[in-house]
């Protein structure tokens, strides 16, 4: 068993693998079959709730996480906004001395979200302009309620 | 319509997500349907090699007790219930039910039929160049049940 504790090397190490395998193209297909086949949680959350879904599914994952965030709900505005001042992933990524990141590792969450939610008549939207910092933001946000998500 | 805002900082949780078991999953289901069983033990050596190499320096230079040190801390960080006996030449730990097999079943995903590898492989190549061997005794896939042996290698 590898811990849940180390799981996250193991995620960038396999995108290594995979890179090395069948280029980037191979990665980009793992994430669309783990978009596909593991986040039928957030679809269920989202297409019942709406917006609010995410709210509830990022509110257990990013306390489970320990990650350093703030969350914002607007169920009025059809919006929901991540700001992610330390991502746990890749702090931990960043801090093992031993270990070389893959170079592309945040990219997988805006692949493996925003596959979820756009079908579902939202825009998704990520800033990985301070990846290397562990820093991000998401914003969520319905169609027809003011046009395209709106960076932080 | 409710405004909501939540704010936590890292020292507020511990880390702690089971759901990555399933994600792991997940991903050695991917390699071996896409690459075949061989890619999946690529993989994890791949992974021994670089994330355990730190356990791999430790195994060679501290012997066992570095790696019953890292079993006690590791399965009870997971809540497993599990028995270790040891000496400088030989470790057995056995294992009631696996807690990632648990929380991946109890998720509704179905478990790789290789996921024993996450054992197997992983210390087989912590076990590189060292005194020491690996062998997975015992092994049943529905609950994850385990027993195996590190023993030093007769020279």
């Amino acid at each position: 068993m590898i811990p849940c504790t180390e799981f996250i090397p193991a995620y960038s190490e396999l995108f290594k693998f995979l890179e090395n395998k069948g280029g980037r193209a191979a990665v980009t297909d793992f994430w669309n079959f783990l978009s596909d086949t593991f986040l039928g949680n957030l679809r269920d959350l989202v297409a019942a709730n709406g917006i609010r879904g995410c709210w509830l599914y990022w509110s257990r994952t990013l306390n489970e996480e320990a990650a350093d965030f703030t969350m914002e709900l607007d169920e009025a505005a059809g919006e929901f906004r991540i700001l992610m001042h330390h991502c746990p992933s890749k702090g931990r990524l960043l801090a093992y001395p031993h270990l070389q990141p893959y170079g592309e590792y945040c990219r997988h969450c805006d692949s493996l979200y925003r596959r979820v939610l756009e079908p579902l008549g939202y825009f998704y939207e990520v800033d990985l302009s301070r990846a290397e910092e562990a820093r991000c933001s998401v914003v969520v946000k319905r169609r027809g309620m003011g046009g395209s998500a709106n960076r932080k | 319509m409710a405004r909501e805002v939540m704010r936590r900082q890292a020292s507020d949780n511990p880390y702690f997500h089971r759901d990555f078991h399933a994600t792991l999953n997940q991903g050695l289901i991917y390699l071996q349907e896409r690459f075949g069983p061989a890619a999946v033990r690529d993989y994890l050596r791949q992974l021994g090699r670089t994330f355990y190499s730190p356990l791999n320096e430790s195994l060679r230079r501290g012997g066992l007790e570095a790696i019953r040190q890292y079993l006690e801390k590791v399965y009870s960080e997971e809540n497993a219930e599990y028995e270790i006996q040891s000496n400088e030449n030989d470790l057995e730990m056995k294992i009631a039910r696996c807690p990632a097999v648990s929380h991946i079943r109890k998720s509704g995903f179905t478990v790789s039929d290789m996921f024993c590898e996450t054992t197997k492989t992983i210390f087989e190549t912590i076990c590189e160049d060292t005194p020491f061997d690996f062998r997975l005794e015992e092994y049943k896939p529905e609950t994850g049940k385990s027993r195996f042996r590190f023993f030093r290698r007769p020279r």
